[in-house]
């Protein structure tokens, strides 16, 4: 969102103001980044700060301070980040928009983890208050290791300034479990107020995302199907082709359950289910998203299958198994694909499966929630075998939009009925490009709304249901590998939804 | 943007409505990329009313507007003269989409209304409007307001798009036009060019310059706009120039307002305060 209408306070101060749709702006601020040198500084957050500055969404008064351990002069950093942005960014490249970011932004070699480390920050971020005039104001963006993060946290809360706010913007993973996740609140508790607080689930930034929201509040002619009465299942899948990249230490220790079953997947799950918010707020739409995911039962045994992906194709070309994966164990157990058949025990879902599954190594990038409609009750038609239920699906990425799986005749003699589908495509019927989650985000922690941010409540909840799961599988040793890259994982995952026809 | 992929055409010097109207249907079934037939997402009918002096600068302003905006263009140019024929050219215009494989396509009618014909644009429009899609009329120079023709039009409308920048004779002209607010919704182009200039004005309340300088309908219309939304009377002074601007070409602007759907109370109150004595 790059405008916003000025609220009715705001016209009655300026009588000049109303429908200038002024554009959002956050205070001024230093945004910290720890964990700068990382990846997801690289391909995700300057690119994103670009993107802001190119649409002149920063603040005036703006400066950002990299912070990491690798040693780095200060120039390499900035030449290292311009880099980034030449490579990932979605806008073109202009240097008057980047030398605007340049020339804010500072690197600080230290691993903020002894007095001597922290007081460099410090002095840093006074600096920059001195040079920008950015009044104290603080983001700290933690894109650090989760056993890093409550050192950090620790020393950022007894550090923070008295002259500004403070938000803390926190990456996943949050926590390893739900004794970590609740230490880790614990101690955000103790140093800071949940609404400093922004966890982030990436997904939650994504326009299509959101749209999933209008698609069910914004049009009256889905809501009332929403439901048990109407909606035979739920699919959800979030599928990438990709491996593990760069990723094998944290991967070994998380798998595809805590990677992306445990955060995107359940918030897709309760964004699909929850009941309308009375508003759009932050504290309204957490609120419902909270019930549905307490409302989650746990699955069965036979309700969840783990698999882990032996050497395949991908698109013709011949890819490793996990196992063959550098810094990966010859033995790992880790599963790289997970599915699991879950139940909302409400009122509105009961008796309605939700199928979900994500995994690694899988035929194509794609990220889909798919609502399959109750089959008419009694076919008029001949030769109805071709005819499908109605399949709504809400492509979150990519080809992104929404699709509806309709019946229609073929045309000719008789009265043959077949399967097509209408499209809507957001490259179609909107030109401009979607932003990228980590802007919206960015920004959105910025001007201190919470709204797309997960609540310490909601990561408990989701927690709870991925430990219940793990715990039935450290009582078995799984026979991996058992899927072949690319292909859409074990037979077995298959047979969850097939079980249900 | 896009590149165009392929344009599919029709032409018929003596036309029919049906005959158009098969052609489009025909247009949009011949042609298939790969196997796949090509997308038509359609989000509004956009009319174009477009006297001949105004025809070069509309077709400039319109290419490559169906890209941004997935719809079927009516270009009416009604031409005088004794015969009565309706000559038509119906184009397909088909756009490569990034991460697609399919092609999106939009529609382009380009109909000259000769004779008697220009005098009923409404019978030849209404049976090629696209179904409960919005309806957008971009009327180049100025309108006859009250005038069959445009009455007519307004009539099958649901927004009217102007330029007053285009007219001779704002704010004179403003009088009529603010008569039309509560039948059609009006936007004008001329009044989205002044945006930055009111953003900077918003921005600096309540500090305002005692002068406005600028175009006669931009300043017009800002002088308008303070008067009724601050009670303020401010002085102006003619120049070529808007005292500020953004680099939208005349595509991005119109495009712009295309976009939008809602009565604008604002600018109908600035109209609707603009007096004869604000033309700089």
């Amino acid at each position: 969102m790059d405008t916003q209408s000025v609220t009715q306070a705001e016209a009655a101060e300026n009588p000049l103001a109303e429908g200038l749709e002024l554009r959002r702006r956050p205070e001024p601020s230093v945004l910290t980044i720890f964990g700068a040198s990382g990846d997801l500084t690289r391909r995700k957050i300057f690119p994103a700060l670009y993107a802001l500055a190119f649409r002149e969404l920063l603040p005036e008064h703006f400066a950002i301070l990299g912070v990491a351990r690798s040693a780095m002069a200060n120039e390499d950093f900035v030449a290292a980040m311009e880099a980034a942005v030449r490579e990932f960014a979605r806008d073109e490249f202009k240097p008057d928009v980047w030398e605007s970011l340049a020339s804010r932004t500072r690197y600080a070699a230290t691993e903020f983890a002894d007095e001597e480390g922290e007081d460099r920050v410090a002095r840093c971020l006074r600096e920059l208050d001195e040079d920008f005039g950015t009044q104290g104001n603080r983001v700290y963006y933690l894109a650090v290791p989760p056993d890093a993060m409550p050192k950090l946290v620790e020393e950022l809360g007894e550090r923070r300034t008295t002259s500004g706010w403070t938000r803390l913007i926190v990456e996943k993973p949050f926590g390893h479990d739900l004794e970590s996740a609740r230490e880790l609140n614990e101690l955000l508790r103790r140093r800071f107020s949940e609404d400093e607080v922004f966890r982030i689930d990436h997904y939650l930034g994504k326009d299509t995302v959101q749209n999933l929201l209008a698609l069910r509040f914004a049009n009256g002619i889905f809501e009332p199907v929403w439901s048990r009465h109407f909606i035979d299942h739920v699919q959800i899948t979030v599928a990438e082709s990709i491996g593990i990249e760069n990723r094998a230490n944290f991967y070994e220790r998380a798998g595809a359950i805590r990677d992306v079953f445990q955060n995107h997947l359940l918030q897709l799950v309760a964004l699909t289910a929850m009941e309308p918010p009375i508003d759009f707020s932050a504290e309204a739409v957490r609120n419902e998203k909270l019930k549905v995911l307490k409302a989650l039962g746990r699955p069965g045994p036979g309700e969840v299958v783990r698999g882990q992906y032996r050497p395949g194709f991908i698109e013709g070309l011949p890819v490793p198994g996990y196992r063959e994966e550098e810094r990966v164990a010859p033995d790992s157990d880790t599963e790289t694909f997970v599915a699991a058949k879950l139940r909302v025990d409400n009122w509105r879902w009961a008796g309605t499966p939700f199928y979900v599954r994500t995994g690694k190594r899988l035929p194509r990038r794609e990220t889909t929630i798919a609502i399959q409609f109750q089959r008419v009750p009694h076919s008029l038609f001949e030769d109805a075998s071709e005819l499908r239920p109605n399949l709504l699906i809400a492509h979150i990425q990519p080809n992104e939009g929404v699709s509806l799986a309709i019946g229609a005749k073929v045309p000719g003699e008789g009265m043959r009925v077949r399967t097509v589908h209408m499209d809507f495509l957001y490259g179609g019927s909107f030109r401009t490009g979607l932003p990228e989650a980590y802007e919206r985000l960015i920004l959105d922690a910025m001007l201190g709304d919470a709204t797309l941010f997960t609540r310490s409540d909601e990561i408990e909840e989701q927690w709870e249901l991925v430990d219940a799961v793990i715990a039935r599988w450290r009582r078995d040793r799984p026979s991996f590998p058992n899927y072949a890259a690319g292909t859409w994982g074990p037979d077995a995952a298959q047979e969850l939804v097939e079980w249900h026809r | 943007m896009a590149s165009v992929a392929h344009v599919e055409e029709w032409t018929d010097a003596c036309a029919s409505v049906a005959e158009i109207e098969a052609a489009l249907a025909d247009l949009r079934s011949a042609h298939a990329h790969g196997g796949e037939p090509d997308l038509m997402t359609s989000v509004l009918t956009h009319i174009a009313w477009v006297p001949p002096e105004w025809q070069e600068a509309a077709t400039e302003t319109l290419s490559g507007m169906g890209e941004r905006h997935p719809s079927r263009t009516l270009l009416l140019f009604p031409q005088p003269g004794d015969s009565d024929e309706l000559a038509a050219r119906v184009l397909l215009e088909c756009y490569d989409v990034a991460g697609l494989e399919q092609h999106l396509c939009s529609e382009v009618v380009e109909l000259r209304l000769q004779g008697a014909r220009a005098e009923a644009p409404a019978s030849i429009v209404v049976p090629l409007l696209l179904p409960d899609l919005p309806v957008f009329l971009r009327w180049r120079g100025r309108p006859d307001f009250g005038s069959p023709v445009v009455e007519q039009l307004l009539g099958i409308v649901d927004r009217l798009v102007v330029d007053s920048s285009e007219w001779d004779d704002v704010p004179a002209a403003y009088r009529e036009l603010k008569l039309l607010f509560d039948r059609v919704v009006a936007s004008d182009i001329a009044w989205r060019r002044t945006l930055p200039w009111r953003r900077a004005l918003a921005s600096a309340w309540p500090e305002l310059p005692d002068r406005l300088t600028g175009p006669p309908a931009e300043t017009a219309l800002v002088t308008g706009w303070l008067r009724s939304r601050a009670g303020i009377d401010v002085a102006t002074e003619r120049a070529d120039e808007l005292p500020m601007r953004d680099d939208q070409d005349p595509s991005d602007v119109l495009s712009d307002e295309l976009d939008v759907f809602v009565r604008d109370r604002v600018y109908e109150a600035a109209v609707s305060a603009a007096r004869p004595e604000d033309r700089p």
